[in-house]
């Protein structure tokens, strides 16, 4: 990744941060942050708890940063300590991070598979701030395996180990995560004609 | 295929990289994955419905990878973190700005006054865009809020206020969005719709008078704390962006409340970079 602060680099920075240098630290996390705070934000959906975890996640990592030896990517170890931040944070609040098969599921949770009509197509793009909206409404089960693997671009194997379920669950969860979603932008797409 | 069968497929297939989903398995299996592949390209091509599902998932897919980093984290979370690093003393070289920054002469520290009416017209403006109601007092509240005070409070000198050439012909209190914003409002028609008000006001972050004003902070920024320079440069850059694209959907959809609030936590979060740069400055 390319540092935005002339004459450091990110390397620079991880050296000088070990020492205890404030200005390293804040080189850090200006790198790293929107990522941060957007994973924490996607999982959550509340910008306040999502603050909170995202300085527990830097707070970790820069506790730990003595620790760090380079062998794998910045980047990918401060991505893996905010999922499991996040994750365990789900976990103390009782919230499943990963949902249960199709046998539990309600009819309410259940893609509605029949919604969304012909002439309502997802063509072209989706308005970023309606994907936003559709993936806070997701249950958060398949909400964290959508925002992994979709936005966050970890593996099914990746996201089985952090979750804690099979690599099958992780996939059929990603796709009724998906299916969801389209359901509920088109019910958007239909709410907004109807009303504009 | 048959459209029931497609969706088993499509969830194998669409997973991102379906030739790395085939290695590693049997080669029974593989060939039956490339097998299922071409029956489903066959299918999609004569099955409108299954085509369309098959599109829309993709599209989903894609759209969503351009939400990594899409959320600028307000500037009061790298507050925290900072604070918490120093109570468990985690850092032992501070970042020396205090000490450069002690103003040397009256010019240097009055430079610094114009901050704080910006931050505040920031929150004004924002405010005024959000609720596109005509509010003349929200302007003339602004010297009580907390922005105003903490700029006001330790300076001893009486002097006229330096304020960005752009503020000369203006009330010190009010910076240029938000006095093009007032102007706007006293001159608009009682019959103007409201939105075109807000249209206008919503280019405020990008216009000229925004533009110098935000290069003046960064000069100042620049001259009193170079290291400190590429952040808020950076920070600026960010909740600009931040403030036009919401914007931009906000004049799309007028209507939408949550689109408005978060254009209002645009600007109070460009209001809160600047504040926190006057309270490290001075």
């Amino acid at each position: 990744m390319t540092d935005p602060t002339p004459g450091i680099t990110e390397r620079e920075a991880i050296e000088q941060a070990k020492q205890g240098n404030e200005a390293a630290f804040e080189v850090l996390y200006n790198l790293h942050k929107r990522r941060v705070y957007s994973l924490c934000l996607r999982m959550v959906s509340n910008p306040v708890q999502a603050e909170d975890l995202a300085q527990e996640a830097f707070l970790q990592l820069f506790r730990k940063i003595g620790t760090f030896r380079g062998e794998s990517a910045f980047s990918t170890w401060l991505h893996r300590m905010t999922v499991n931040v996040v994750l365990m944070q789900l976990r103390k609040k009782g919230l499943p991070v990963v949902s249960l098969e199709e046998t539990l599921e309600t009819d309410e949770q259940a893609p509605r598979k029949e919604f969304g009509a012909k002439d309502l197509k997802l063509t072209g793009s989706i308005d970023r701030l309606q994907l936003q909206r559709a993936i806070d409404r997701l249950p958060p089960g398949y909400r964290n395996v959508f925002v992994l693997h979709d936005i966050e671009g970890f593996e099914h194997n990746e996201i089985a180990q952090m979750v804690g379920c099979s690599i099958g669950n992780s996939k059929s969860q990603l796709h009724k995560a998906r299916l969801k979603l389209r359901d509920y932008l088109k019910f958007m797409r239909a709410e907004k004609a109807k009303t504009g | 295929m048959k459209c029931c069968d497609v969706e088993q497929v499509l969830q194998e297939l669409l997973d991102g990289e379906p030739d790395i989903a085939f290695e590693g398995r049997s080669s029974e299996r593989t060939v039956e994955m490339r097998r299922a592949s071409s029956d489903l390209e066959a299918h999609l091509k004569s099955c409108p419905a299954c085509s369309e599902l098959a599109a829309d998932l993709k599209l989903i897919s894609s759209q969503a990878r351009q939400l990594a980093a899409s959320e600028e984290p307000p500037s009061r979370v790298w507050v925290r973190i900072a604070a918490e690093l120093h109570a468990e003393g985690l850092i032992s070289q501070p970042t020396p700005i205090r000490p450069v920054l002690v103003p040397t002469s009256a010019p240097r520290r009055w430079s610094l006054w114009w901050l704080a009416p910006v931050a505040a017209g920031l929150v004004v403006a924002g405010s005024y865009v959000v609720s596109h109601r005509p509010a003349p007092q929200v302007a003339q509240q602004t010297p009580a809020t907390p922005v105003t005070n903490a700029a006001t409070a330790p300076s001893p000198v009486p002097a006229p206020v330096p304020l960005p050439k752009t503020a000369a012909a203006t009330p010190a209190s009010v910076p240029a969005p938000a006095r093009q914003q007032l102007a706007q409002k006293e001159s608009k028609p009682a019959g103007l719709p409201e939105t075109a008000a807000g249209q206008a006001v919503a280019n405020a972050p990008g216009n000229e008078d925004q533009r110098a004003e935000d290069q003046q902070f960064l000069s100042v920024v620049s001259t009193l704390a170079p290291s400190a320079r590429a952040t808020y440069e950076s920070e600026l850059q960010a909740v600009n962006a931040d403030i036009r694209e919401t914007q931009a959907y906000v004049n799309r959809n007028p209507g939408d409340e949550d689109a408005r609030q978060h254009l209002m936590d645009a600007y109070q979060q460009k209001a809160l970079l600047y504040q926190i740069a006057l309270d490290r400055i001075q």
